[in-house]
Parts: structure tokens; C-alpha cells; sequence
């Protein structure tokens, strides 16, 4: 299966990134009902699902390139968005061997992997690379095993240390979060990380996500939903750097709503890892701009919808404060009232055109 | 004491001795301190052994086995003890302390290097609650923090001294309060004492 | 790795170590490789007994990175309700089965600074492939495994590639100082005990009374399910099975055609919880929590029983 990769995308200033068609339509719309409030919401991680965001382990789409060289600039100007404690080198290998089996067996005219014993030859034609190694052997790789194939797959990564009946989150590659802290959070428990979260607390969600997530089985993965939104097509929105990308949030107006508010949807994907026991958390975001997602009928109904009957304190944690009224206004035009269908598939084949 | 706002502030309970362990070691960051952190019923003179920073330069824990009381100069002085004592203690082992919130993670860190677990360790915060605060966007850590709002040292940011604490950095989050309208500072207020 | 159950292993090889013991080489049926295993991991067996078809679990003793094939070790089980019977009388180079993925409750602990594992008799399974991963590791461990004076022999020889420094076979437990040897462990120890209940009981406590806490102490469970034999009414058929002193209620489900998800079937991964609608359970699983059992509404019925003479379920 081809790729169109669109390798001339930034998403940084100046910003140059939009979706095809295609994208567009295979999208992980979050909004299964026309009203949104947390729940644990995880179901098993199969090959296949409503949309084609869905098909793979580690789905690779037409941003891959761009967002891979995305990855690499925000490493050179803060090399600690890659952190790993110690005692997971285990979970390391782990990750590298999860992810390039998945990758060679879900895109095998993009990614090849050869083995002869120990020693891996690894080609990724997307990025023009090819590297023998020797799986174990950490000096037989130009980087660490996590972050050495972290940056060839699209979205952020934890691994979570199992132990004491909790999990704990001990290494990271977290370059395209939705403002949390990788160097902060390293360490932390389960509650503690998810400690800023409003509401969700005294619902109970995170007691039974913990229950649910330590008894992940090898083999059997998980995925969920999360989203939050961001203005221009941005992905580094870290604490870090939150005081270069902040201001954005005060430059939308009803006029550049459409094109500048963008739904950021995390697909996130948990994989029990074999030698270490730990947990792969794999942070795949997408983004769309509300104008994009508007020309899907039933998803631009419903996206007026959940933000304007939002939970204030949700609006307030998801940064949505300064632009929801711009957001609601805009999409009230594609809202006409008329019953939308169950689930998150977009119901269509066809868009609307582009405004 | 504290209170937790969020789930990722450490709460505190007064220490008892673990009936599970079978040594007990309590560390305290000043004379007089340790008492303050005791529950109802429980006396420093329970633990097998206390150590105090006592703050002078002729202090001097003792070589003798069995001497229970031993003072340290400083926090450093003690904790080059203590390594080497985690180090050849045997599991069965408890160890408490007692202090500002920032002494006891740094214990803690010590402690964890060495091999405890959270069983094996109990801290109890008394004293100024003054915070060490992390920014989040140059790494500098503002020590004696009791604002709500603090100039990073490092940076010159004006932060928001969050909630969210991390016992690995020990210290607080702080994140620019301003960034989104420069100079819209919210008024300051002693909250951390 | 996303695998859709069941794996399809042929039997590549089988040797004999004991009268007793077997061990067998499972292979890919279709000589790929298979999924990497996990330290401590058991893989499930589908094998044809006296009473049907039974799933059995065996402990992975080879390495995580040996992907062309995993070894277990088969005990001979005087009880044997067919599964090991199977494998030492009937199982024949060639055969192909169903497996389940390796799936492990009894994983090393990774910021352990010391691993002091203690097996007796066929316990040493799980045990030798912690032994690989941690010397793989270079970590420090610390193996005392007990031993009927016939097997010496053999568990020597299963842990001689493993190099002798600090791996002992002793000849049975009673003279053997537990209590000293675990009073001298560095902080940062784990410990990890498979073997008879007694040998793990004696272990936990000797443990806990020298002040080791829980979150150290690890072990893994052979021991059969049993018990007295009862009825199990199916809520929603309004059908009843009956359950032998000698099968688990899910063994008894199985046989009688009724597909309850399950994984581990000891009682430790949650994949078998099943609602109870009447009669009180007997819990003897690791998931549930005080609260959930005291309520007595959910049971893990692979090695659950019934208090009473007659469990309903949501079946």
C-alpha cells in the first residue's frame, strides 16, 4: 500500500499543513454521542475499527514524514522530551521490537525487518534509513533502543513500570503533548501523573483504569480516545515551551476560527511488553482544523454540540476557555438540528466542499 | 499539616511504628522536630535509633554500637551517613523522617536508591511550608517559595506555583502565569508559610 | 504484537528427564517464529484427555528470545486429570495443538537490587527462566532450589548452563535454614517462590515475621484445583452443571459447552470473572478485592468454588 507523504509540512511557525480528503474521512472523530463527559471508555486494540485511523498497530498516514522531522527539531532544541529511567532497559528492547514487527507487518512496501539471530537489519524507505544492529546490544545502536525507534513512529510514548501495585510512569518520548510535562511527571505514579485532571477523581476513573490497565495481557492490547484542542496545526504545545505557544490561544477570531482552531485527537494504545513486563503507552495524535471536520455532516453537528454543552471545568482544563464561544459560533452554521447517527464513523464517502 | 488539593500532593500522616519492620531508623531535620511528627502514643525513644541535624560544627555521631542518639551537622554531613548505612542494613528495615516537605523527599530519593520501597519508608511533614518550585520552562528550581506567584530565578518568568509535585525533582510546578497576556499578574498572596 | 488466540504449536521434540518429568520443545506450526515470551510465563496447552478436552498450563523455562521454540517442563501428576498424563503417555513428536500467547503473572521485578528465587520440584520451571533473563541482565540472584534426593541430578543439570555462582540444589527442606538465609538480604531484595504450598507458605512467613514487606514476596501457585464437588445453575439457560471434586467450575463449564473466556486459569488475570446471581462463592483467586468478595457477586470460577451446594451464575 502507497503513502502520499506530504514531507513539506510544518507545524510550526510559519505553519503549512492541512488533510486530504482521505484523512479527512479516516479521522478518529472522538465524539460517539452528541454530548461529551470522561469514562474509562478503553476497548481492545484489533486491526480495524470505524475509521481507518484504526487499522493498524501503529498507524502511519500521510503526515509520517513531516511529523518524523518534526520530532528531530524538537529534540535538537530540548533533548530532554526523550527520558528513560535507568532500570527500564528491558522495556526499551521491548519497544523496538513492538514496534518495528508492527510497523514490517503493517506496511510492508515502507518498513523492513530481517533477522538473523541477533542481528537485525531494520529499513525504513520513508526516512531513507538502514541500520544492522544487534538486538540486545546497546552499543550496536546510534541512540538508545526507545528513543532510537521513537523517532521513527508518529506520536508520543510512555513506558510504565509495573510494581507495588501501581504503575509508574519511568521514560517517555513526549514531543507532541497536550501540555503536560514528561521531565515532571518522570517517576510518578499513576494518580500522581493524572493528579492535575479535574472531575475525573471523584468519578472513580482513574481507580478502575488502574485495576483495568495492570491486567493487560501480552498479546491482547487496548485503546481509547482522549482529545483536547490547539490552535494553529501545532504539536510541540509543552509546558516547555508554553510561553512561545501560549499567545496563540489569543489570536483566533470568529473570522479565522474555521481554518485556526484544530480538534487534536490522541489515540492511545496500550501494550503489555514481554521481558519487562512494563507498559507501552503509545500517544498517537491527529489533527484537524473544525473546517476540515465541518465538511463531514453528522461530525460538524456534533462538534457544535459537545462544545457548546461542555462541562465548564472541562472547558477550563482543556485550555478551551478564550475561543469556545468563536468555535460554537462558527460551527452553529453546520448544525441544523437534525438527528445524528451513533458512533464516531463519519457516515459518508463524500465530503462537503472545502469552504 | 498540608492538605491535599490534588492527588499528586503528598499528604502526611503523623508516624507510628511499622509493626511489620524489625529496625527503625528516625531521621529529623532539627532538635526538637521529630516529637512533632509522632502520633498520639508514640515517643522518639520507641525507634532503635535517632538521628538529628543539629546544626553546629562540633557535632558528632557516635562510632559506638548501640548508642541511639546521634547528631549531625548539616543535611549533607547526615546524608553520607545514611547512604552508607542503607547500604549495609538488611530488609526488615524501616526507616522514618521528619522535617520541611523538601527534607523528606530528598531522604526518600536516597532512600529509593538504596532499594527501600514505599512500605519501608515514612515521612511526616512539620515545619515551614515554604515550597522549592521547578520551572517548567528553564529547569531552575526557586528555592523558599511562599507565594502564589514567583520570578523564576532562572529565567525571570513570572509563575504560578501549582500543586502538582513531583517527588523525583522534589519541588513544585511552576508554569508562566502570563503567557497568554503579558503583565496580567494575579495578586500576590502568602500561601505557603 | 496484536495476536488473535489460539497459537497453532507443533511438538519439535521430547525428552525425557525423570520417570516423572518430560520436557517438550514447542514449535511454530508454520516454522515462523513465535511471540517472545515473558520471564515467568506459562503457555496454556489445549490436550485430549480421559474427560475431553482440558487446558493446561505449563511454566516457559527457555528464553524470552528463543523464538523458535519454547521449552516447558511436564510433572507427572499421580491425580492427573488427563492433561499431564497426556503429554508423558500419548504426546508424540509432530503432534499439533492449540496454545494460548505466553502470558506471565509471575513477572522479575526490575528495580530489585538482589533476586533471591526458591523453587521445590517441578517449581523450578518458572524460576529457570528468571535465571536466564537476570543473568542476561547481569543482575544479582540467588537460586536454592529443594529437591527428593533422585531429582538432584536432573535440576543440576538444568541449571548448569547457568553457571554455578550462587545457584544451589538441596536434598529436601528440613535442613535447611530458610530463616537465616533470608535474614541476611540486602535492602532491595525481591523474592520469588514457587514450589508446594507448604514450601510457599513456610517462605511468606518466615519472610514477613523478619519484616519483609509484601510488595517484595512473589510467587507463583501450582497447586490443583479441588474440592468438594457442587452444582452450578446457569442463570440465563436455567441449565445446571455439576462440578467434581477434582475439576475447576471452569473445566466443568468447558466440558459441558459453555465457552467462559479465560487465560491464565489460576486465578490471577481477571479474564474469567463471571457474575453470580445465587449462593455464596468460595474465593481462592488473587483479583478481586475484599470488598468484591465479601459482597460475593463476582467469582473467577478457574479456581473458585461454591460455599454452598449450588452456584448460580449469569451464564
Amino acid at each position: 500500500m502507497s503513502i502520499a507523504f506530504k514531507s513539506d509540512e510544518s507545524f510550526r511557525e510559519p505553519f503549512r499543513y492541512s488533510n486530504s480528503d482521505e484523512a479527512i474521512l479516516r479521522f478518529p472523530f472522538p465524539f460517539a454521542e452528541d454530548s461529551y463527559m470522561y469514562s474509562v471508555n478503553i476497548e481492545p486494540h484489533v486491526r480495524g475499527g470505524p475509521t481507518g485511523a484504526f487499522q493498524a498497530a501503529f498507524d502511519v498516514d500521510e503526515h509520517y514524514v513531516a511529523e518524523c522531522r518534526e520530532r528531530a527539531m524538537v529534540l535538537r532544541q530540548d533533548p530532554s522530551r526523550c527520558m528513560v529511567l535507568p532500570h527500564m532497559v528491558p522495556a526499551q528492547w521491548d519497544t523496538l521490537e513492538l514496534i518495528m514487527e508492527s510497523l514490517a507487518e503493517d506496511y510492508p512496501d515502507q518498513f523492513t525487518l530481517e533477522r538473523q539471530g541477533e542481528t537485525w537489519t531494520w529499513t525504513n524507505r520513508p526516512l531513507g534509513l538502514r541500520d544492522r544492529f544487534t538486538f540486545g546490544d546497546l552499543r550496536s545502536l546510534p541512540r538508545e533502543p526507545f528513543e532510537y525507534v521513537t523517532r521513527q513512529a508518529q506520536g508520543d510514548f510512555t513506558i510504565q513500570d509495573q510494581r507495588e501495585g501501581n504503575l509508574f510512569m519511568d521514560g517517555g518520548m513526549v514531543t507532541t503533548q497536550a501540555d503536560w510535562s514528561l521531565e515532571f511527571d518522570l517517576g510518578m505514579s499513576f494518580h500522581e501523573w493524572h493528579g492535575p485532571v479535574p472531575v475525573a477523581h471523584e468519578l472513580g476513573v482513574f481507580d478502575r483504569a488502574l485495576q483495568y490497565l495492570m491486567r493487560i495481557q501480552y498479546g491482547k492490547p487496548v485503546r481509547r480516545l482522549n482529545w483536547t484542542m490547539t490552535v494553529n496545526p501545532r504539536l510541540d504545545t509543552s509546558p516547555e515551551n508554553y510561553p512561545v505557544w501560549g499567545p496563540d490561544r489569543t489570536t483566533v477570531t470568529p473570522g479565522n476560527v474555521g481554518d485556526a482552531l484544530h480538534l487534536r485527537v490522541e489515540l492511545q494504545t496500550l501494550f503489555r511488553l514481554p521481558r519487562s513486563n512494563a507498559i507501552l503507552f503509545g500517544i498517537r495524535a491527529y489533527l484537524a482544523s473544525i473546517a476540515e471536520l465541518a465538511r463531514v455532516p453528522k461530525w460538524g453537528r456534533r462538534l457544535h454540540r459537545v462544545l457548546r454543552d461542555l462541562h465548564p471545568e472541562l472547558a477550563a482544563y482543556k485550555g478551551l476557555v478564550r475561543y469556545r464561544d468563536a468555535a460554537v459560533g462558527y460551527l452553529a452554521a453546520f448544525d441544523d438540528g437534525a438527528p445524528t447517527g451513533a458512533g464516531i464513523a463519519p457516515d459518508t464517502a463524500r465530503l462537503r466542499a472545502a469552504a | 499539616m498540608p492538605e491535599q488539593t490534588i492527588k499528586s500532593r503528598p499528604v502526611y500522616s503523623p508516624l507510628q511504628l511499622d509493626p511489620g519492620g524489625r529496625r527503625h531508623l528516625l531521621v529529623a531535620d532539627g532538635e526538637g522536630v521529630a516529637e512533632r511528627g509522632l502520633a498520639p502514643g508514640t515517643a522518639a525513644a520507641d525507634f532503635d535509633e535517632r538521628w538529628t541535624i543539629v546544626s553546629h560544627s562540633r557535632a558528632i555521631p557516635s562510632p559506638d554500637e548501640g548508642v541511639s542518639e546521634h547528631g549531625f551537622r548539616s543535611l549533607p554531613h547526615l546524608l553520607a551517613a545514611l547512604r552508607r548505612r542503607l547500604g549495609d542494613e538488611r530488609m526488615g528495615f524501616r526507616l522514618y523522617a521528619v522535617g520541611a516537605e523538601p527534607f523528606l523527599w530528598t531522604i526518600n530519593a536516597l532512600a529509593g536508591e538504596l532499594g527501600l520501597g514505599g512500605a519501608e519508608i515514612h515521612l511526616c511533614a512539620v515545619g515551614p511550608q515554604a515550597r522549592r518550585v521547578f520551572c517548567n520552562h528553564c529547569r531552575t528550581i526557586t528555592e523558599g517559595v511562599t507565594t502564589n506567584v514567583v520570578t523564576c530565578a532562572g529565567c525571570n518568568a513570572s509563575l504560578f506555583v501549582r500543586d502538582h509535585f513531583s517527588k523525583r525533582l522534589n519541588a513544585f510546578a511552576g508554569v508562566q502565569v502570563d503567557a497568554e497576556s503579558p503583565g496580567e499578574i494575579p495578586d500576590i498572596e502568602e500561601l505557603y508559610a | 504484537m496484536i495476536r488473535s488466540e489460539p497459537l497453532a504449536i507443533r511438538v519439535g521434540a521430547i525428552e525425557s528427564l525423570s520417570p516423572t518429568l518430560r520436557r517438550v520443545w514447542l514449535e511454530s506450526a508454520d516454522s515462523g517464529l513465535l511471540p517472545a515470551s515473558q520471564p515467568g510465563a506459562h503457555i496454556s496447552l489445549t490436550l485430549r484427555g480421559e474427560h475431553g478436552r482440558h487446558h493446561n498450563s505449563y511454566s516457559i523455562v527457555s528464553a524470552c528470545d528463543d523464538r523458535a521454540a519454547y521449552q516447558v517442563i511436564v510433572r507427572r501428576t499421580a491425580q492427573s486429570r488427563g492433561g499431564s498424563r497426556f503429554i508423558h503417555e500419548a504426546l508424540k513428536v509432530g503432534d499439533v495443538l492449540q496454545a494460548s500467547t505466553p502470558n506471565s503473572q509471575f513477572p522479575l521485578q526490575p528495580r530489585a537490587r538482589k533476586h533471591v528465587l526458591i523453587g521445590g520440584g517441578v517449581g523450578i520451571t518458572p524460576l529457570l527462566s528468571f535465571v536466564r533473563e537476570l543473568r542476561g541482565r547481569d543482575a544479582h540472584v540467588e537460586f536454592h532450589q529443594f529437591a527428593q534426593d533422585a531429582e538432584i541430578p536432573v535440576f543440576e543439570r538444568l541449571l548448569e548452563p547457568f553457571g554455578g555462582h550462587g545457584l544451589h540444589v538441596h536434598p529436601g527442606r528440613e535442613a535447611f535454614d530458610l530463616g537465616a538465609l533470608l535474614d541476611v538480604q540486602p535492602l532491595g531484595t525481591h523474592l520469588y517462590c514457587c514450589g508446594p504450598p507448604t514450601l510457599m507458605e513456610t517462605a511468606q512467613a518466615t519472610a514477613v515475621a523478619l519484616g519483609w514487606p509484601s510488595t517484595t514476596l512473589h510467587s507463583e501457585s501450582f497447586a490443583p484445583a479441588g474440592g468438594e464437588p457442587f452444582v452450578v445453575r446457569l442463570g440465563r439457560s436455567g441449565g445446571e452443571v455439576a462440578v467434581g471434586e477434582h475439576e475447576s467450575m471452569l473445566e466443568a463449564l468447558e466440558n459441558a459447552g459453555l465457552p467462559v473466556a479465560s487465560l491464565c486459569r489460576g486465578g490471577a488475570c481477571g479474564e474469567c470473572l463471571t457474575v453470580v446471581l445465587d449462593g455464596i462463592p468460595d474465593h481462592r483467586d488473587h483479583v478481586l478485592s475484599d470488598a468484591e468478595k465479601a459482597e460475593g457477586r463476582l467469582v473467577m470460577p478457574c479456581v473458585s468454588r461454591a460455599k454452598t451446594p449450588c452456584l448460580t451464575l449469569d451464564l
